[in-house]
């Protein structure tokens, strides 16, 4: 199925993962073309996220308006010449919104799922290759982690450090952690019998280096396609713990913040002040989906027929 | 058989001792006093010794690990504890609550295995043509979509298309089964949505995938009709990735219901487990944290018996593990 | 209504409603006189619905200061005496048939009307009123009375016998029969209520009162349902039943109210929601001012915040009229006061002298010149030693986004005269926390009394002992002169003392107050006999009210 796009828990279809061990490699040339040609999806998704990641960067020479300060005298305007995606409560532009939006929720779609993955990387290698007691202790930890309701873990957590952007980053991480230690493990007690690894070992490389070395390149592709699954799935937590009020605060623009609070009481009557920022996340999930899709059907073909 | 089932159920039984704990520490590290939201909250300042007071009423004050211990021991005879916002014991906050949510669960996967698995089955059958390609795009959209985005558009397109408003009063099932059903059939489709795009694809994908198989060629060759084949066959044998899928589904809904209950205001267990932490109710928050990762828990464990069951390899397998 | 139309009128509607506010006068024009002066004969029967913003956290009234609460159990109580329903400043009698004041001022004594019963059918006893009022201002381990400073003039309360109350006061106290009118200060049964104190529940779970009204059921995030308590005292209440539905979402409560599934709502902030429902035919739909002010309250335990400068610098860097026009519409906070008491009130300095108190030229009206207020303070941030760019927090609650609102406005004011001011934005279990231990630079407080008579808002919001002291500061002058003219019994001494007071407590800059709240009330015009007081908490009691069907 290879198509078949992970939504919000990709864990269940990478149950039965293999990894590849060596991936082969075409002729550097002329493999962006055949990237592009042969996934031509992930390639749009790509270019999409590219174009965002763009809108974000250069947000202040795009958005056409403040995106804090608004003009009372334009409450809830439909779209129109001036506001092309309308204003809300307090008279801000949507679209500026939206650009400047696009930075912290992208800021915190990336930096979730970078730093989930990672830490849940760092502690699935080591407790699936050290073994023993650490292996059994963090295994029972991941689990009950993974047993914890996602949002409920990040509300907790994000109620805990209090709300600024790196901490709603480390609270959306949290439910990552274990997911992705899980597939690492997985990953890591295959590859840990296989020969080469043993060889390594039986010429007296240190763990530390054969972890390094051996074990994380190979861990890699899978965990990649897991982040990019993820990203979708951090921003659409961002603007649930957002939506109750646990996340970024006013006046910083985010688009989980566009879709809550006193901006959005009039909902019914302008309804385009929710429509815009979830159209947006919708987009961006689709685009990671999309993506993540491509990256695993070019790094592990053999894959798709696993689930 | 048996000793796979006791083995897995002392595994989820240590797992949800680790959950124990990781709501019980969070809750306590979360800054913010029960006593003080106890104590009148925003009526004014209240005294330390005043607090303090409070504060042995509840049993707060209390080292972590004798607190800890003392709720541990209650919750292993199924005693949760009183609620501290409402007073009443949590059990029976949860007895009065559980049956809504469970109702939006019931009603979003009936609707997203209703029409999730035959509108894979159509995609696979006419895979390719556009009827595949419209449902193929809806399904990806589905899932990307966030829930309670979804919700927030269906209020607003019900209240403008149709002068629909929220029900003032949430008939509980057993009152008036039919008026009930009909007051959650909204939070069910917006939650369910996800499920019913996530089980469209699978069911495609796998059909795709058994469609060319051997027996169903034989199957074709022999003059079954396709009909039969579809349903009888390929559907059949299909069917274990696709049950798998929705037994990890059922646990997640329970977890999506917690927004998609705050958009519809819905007096569920999603609403009530928010304001259990925001109002610090140490002992309802960390009863219904508990009880979801129960189901979590035991969704994963009949999700395994049922392969085991359906399929003979992973018995043996799993009786080895 | 489309979109278009609410482009078109909402601004103009705001203008006109700051407008109105603008003057203390004006502000009382805007209540109804229409429900009360219909001449149509009240009609009996019918089921009451309402709506109000959430569960209450508690029933208990004595423990509780929320709205939420006082809805619910107001109309299953009576208090000894109960604020007339179409004048705030006048009482009427209640449980108590008529009070009576010593010469000396310091012994009140109450008559109890006699064979009333509690809901229980338990006789009320002067002990029963005795335990009552020992409660709130002595609560027991374990209960926690908010308002026990407003009876904090009391030596003793004594019963006489069955039926006969004697108050003992420490000093004369004017505003004293008030005190006991206030509709939270309600009396309950001794021998009910002293075992759940002593189980340390209190009553948290129940109702148990003399009302109009008994509570029939209570279900968390469902529904509160009040029955006509047919063995009350006084006249019988009109309606059969009243049910009250917690909606937490004013759209949503707006909404139903529209479609007329609930007869009113009391309870609204954004005057966005209320005026759409102003423009509907048949829906009567007010905004009350209310004795709900908004405060920025430093933290004298912090520095530099101890340093007088740097607290009369916050009063100047805020420009009150942006403030009012931008928070206003969201929360309610269209009015302004021209002292520390009710916008209007008698009591209050007048226009020419409260401008005096830096920042308060601002107010509307009040003829200031921010840039000139800005320029000020950095100077005397300057002499205080306060670095440019000096860093703050400004504590705040996210759930009501209202109040999330106010803070992040109040930051973006209080950048103008380089104070980065950040808003610490913390949930409402973690902002309580903070802000009853002290733990916070600066926090803007939307300080709701429950009562608005100069003992009340001065006793609670602006003493070093009362309630509101969250700032930690202490002055024994101000105290001595709060005490002063809650003595005086002489009317007119007492309103210059009272005067004297606000001049006192102004030029400290120990709370800087921004504005005061109206919250919205809405109903349909098929009920009637609801007249809305300048308080939210008085006239709840919902049994002169009937339903013209």
């Amino acid at each position: 199925m290879s198509d078949t796009t992970q939504g919000i828990d990709p864990l269940a279809a990478y149950a039965n993962f293999k990894p590849a061990i060596a991936p082969e490699k075409p002729a550097r040339g002329k493999r962006v073309l055949h990237l592009i040609r042969s996934q031509p999806l992930g390639a749009i998704s790509a270019f999409v996220l590219l174009i965002m990641v763009l809108a974000a960067t250069f947000a202040p020479y795009l958005a056409p308006f403040d995106p804090t300060t608004g003009d009372p005298t334009a409450l809830y305007q439909p779209p129109n010449a001036k506001y092309w995606l309308g204003t809300d409560a307090f008279g801000r532009d949507i679209l500026s919104r939206l650009i400047y939006g696009a930075r912290i929720s992208l800021i915190i779609g990336f930096g979730a799922s970078i730093l989930g993955v990672v830490v849940g990387t760092i502690i699935g290698v080591t407790s699936g290759y050290l073994g023993g007691w650490l292996d059994s202790i963090a295994q029972r930890l991941m689990d009950a982690m993974l047993a914890f309701p996602m949002l409920l873990l990040a509300l907790a957590m994000a109620a805990v450090l209090g709300s600024s952007v790196q901490n709603v980053i480390i609270a959306l991480a949290m439910p990552i952690v274990p997911r992705a230690a899980r597939i690492a493990r997985a990953s890591t007690l295959v590859l840990k019998t296989t020969t080469f690894i043993e060889a390594s070992r039986a010429i007296g490389c240190s763990n530390l280096r054969i972890i390094v070395v051996h074990i994380l390149p190979n861990t890699f592709a899978p965990l990649l396609v897991i982040a990019t699954a993820y990203l979708g799935l951090a921003i659409v937590q961002e603007a649930a713990l957002d939506y109750l009020g646990a996340g970024i605060q006013e006046p910083q623009p985010s688009w989980g913040l566009m879709m809550s609070g006193s901006a959005t009481s009039l909902a019914l009557t302008a309804p385009w002040i929710v429509l815009v920022p979830g159209l947006a996340i919708t987009v961006v999930v689709l685009a990671s989906n999309l993506l993540g899709d491509a990256i695993r059907d070019v790094l592990d073909p053999k894959l798709q027929r696993n689930i | 058989m048996l000793g796979y089932i006791i083995q897995r159920l002392a595994t989820g039984v240590v797992t949800l001792f680790g959950v124990a704990l990781i709501v019980f520490l969070i809750m306590r590290v979360i800054p913010g006093d029960a006593a003080v939201m106890m104590s009148g909250a925003g009526s004014g300042v209240v005294s330390e010794a005043e607090l303090a007071q409070v504060r042995a009423r509840l049993g707060i004050d209390r080292p972590l690990v004798v607190q800890f211990a003392d709720w541990a021991s209650h919750v292993a005879v199924f005693d949760l504890g009183t609620s501290l916002r409402t007073g009443s014991p949590v059990i029976e906050d949860i007895a009065r609550r559980f049956p809504y949510t469970l109702q939006i669960v019931v009603l979003a996967m009936v609707l997203a295995i209703g029409i999730g698995v035959p509108a894979g089955v159509v995609s696979s059958w006419f895979a390719g043509s556009w009827i595949d390609r419209s449902l193929q795009t809806f399904t990806i959209i589905g899932l990307a979509a966030p829930s309670f985005w979804v919700g927030l558009m269906m209020i607003i397109g019900l209240v403008y298309f149709f002068n629909w408003s929220a029900p003032l009063f949430w008939e509980p099932f057993w009152t008036s089964p039919l008026k009930s059903m009909s007051q959650l059939i909204w939070p069910a489709i917006a939650v369910g949505l996800r499920q019913l795009a996530l089980i469209a694809r699978m069911t495609r994908s796998i059909m795709r995938e058994v469609l060319n198989e051997d027996y169903i060629r034989t199957a074709r060759a022999k003059g079954l009709s396709e009909t039969r084949v579809v349903f009888r066959h390929a559907l059949w044998n299909g069917a274990l990735p696709i049950i798998t899928l929705i037994g990890f589904e059922i646990a997640a809904l329970f977890g999506g219901l917690i927004i998609t209950e705050t958009v519809f205001s819905v007096p569920g267990l999603g609403q009530y487990v928010v304001q259990s932490i925001l109002d610090r109710d140490y002992p309802a928050a960390q009863g219904i944290v508990l009880m979801l990762a129960g189901i979590v828990v035991l969704g994963n464990l009949v999700v395994d018996l049922l392969y085991g069951l359906l399929d003979p390899r992973t018995r043996v397998q799993g009786a080895r593990a | 209504m489309s979109a278009n139309d609410m482009t078109k009128k909402l601004p103009i509607n705001r203008r006109a409603v700051l407008k109105a506010g603008a003057s203390g006068l004006a502000a009382a024009t805007m209540l109804p006189t229409v429900s009360w002066s219909q001449t149509k004969s009240p009609k009996s029967g019918g089921t009451l619905l309402l709506s109000h913003g959430g569960d209450p956290p508690t029933l208990d009234m004595h423990q509780s200061a929320t709205y939420l609460t006082e809805f619910v159990a107001s109309p299953c109580y009576s208090t000894l005496l109960r604020i007339d329903p179409t004048d705030i400043n006048k009482l009427i009698p209640d449980l108590a048939e008529k009070y009576e004041v010593s010469p000396d001022g310091k012994t009140v004594t109450f008559n109890l009307v006699k064979g009333v019963e509690f809901h229980n059918g338990m006789p009320l006893t002067a002990d029963d009123v005795v335990f009552s009022l020992d409660r709130i201002r002595k609560p027991p381990a374990g209960i926690v009375s908010p308002r026990k400073g407003l009876l904090g003039g009391v030596k003793d309360v004594v019963a006489k016998d069955a039926h006969t109350v004697v108050v003992n006061l420490i000093a004369p106290q004017a505003d004293f029969p008030f005190q006991v009118a206030n509709p939270y200060n309600v009396i309950v049964p001794r021998k009910v209520v002293e075992p759940l104190d002593t189980a340390g529940t209190g009553m948290k779970r129940t109702i148990m009162g003399t009302g109009a009204f008994k509570l029939s059921q209570a279900v968390d995030g469902q529904i509160y349902e009040l029955v006509r308590n047919e063995k009350y005292f006084g006249q019988k209440a009109y309606v059969d039943k009243i049910q009250m539905f917690p909606i937490r979402g004013e759209v949503e409560r707006a909404s139903a109210l529209q479609s007329g599934r609930i007869h009113g709502s009391f309870f609204f902030a954004s005057e966005a929601v209320l005026d759409g429902l102003r423009k509907t035919p048949n829906i009567t739909a007010l905004r009350r001012p209310t004795p709900t002010f908004i405060n920025l309250i430093p933290n004298l335990k912090v520095k530099p915040f101890d340093d007088i400068r740097v607290r009369e610098a916050l009063s100047l860097a805020i420009d009150r009229s942006a403030f009012i026009q931008t928070v206003g519409p969201l929360a309610g906070a269209f009015y302004h006061s021209t002292g520390l008491l009710l916008p209007g009130s008698d009591y209050n300095l007048g226009m020419d002298e409260i401008k005096k108190y830096s920042g308060f030229d601002t107010m509307p009206e009040g003829g200031g010149n921010i840039e000139a207020n800005r320029k000020r303070a950095m100077e005397l941030l300057e002499q205080a030693g306060v670095p440019k760019g000096f860093k703050m927090s400004l504590l705040a609650r996210s759930d009501i986004p209202a109040f999330r609102d106010s803070s992040i406005n109040l930051a973006a004011q209080l950048k103008t005269i380089g104070i980065e001011a950040t808003v610490d934005i913390r949930d409402a279990g973690a902002f309580y926390t903070a802000e009853t231990t002290g733990q916070f630079q600066v926090v803007a407080h939307s300080i709701a009394i429950s009562g608005s008579l100069p003992d009340q808002i001065l006793g609670e919001g602006y003493t070093s002992f009362g309630g509101r002291n969250y700032g930690g500061w202490k002055d024994d002058a101000i105290d001595a002169a709060f005490r002063a003219q809650s003595a005086e019994l002489d009317p007119a001494k007492r309103k210059e003392l009272i005067k004297d007071f606000q001049r006192m407590f102004l030029k400290t800059y120990f709370h800087i107050n921004l504005a005061w709240v109206g919250y919205g009330a809405a109903h349909s015009n098929s009920l009637k006999g609801w007249n809305a007081l300048p308080d939210l908490y008085a006239n709840m009691q919902m049994d002169r009210v009937w339903l013209d069907t």
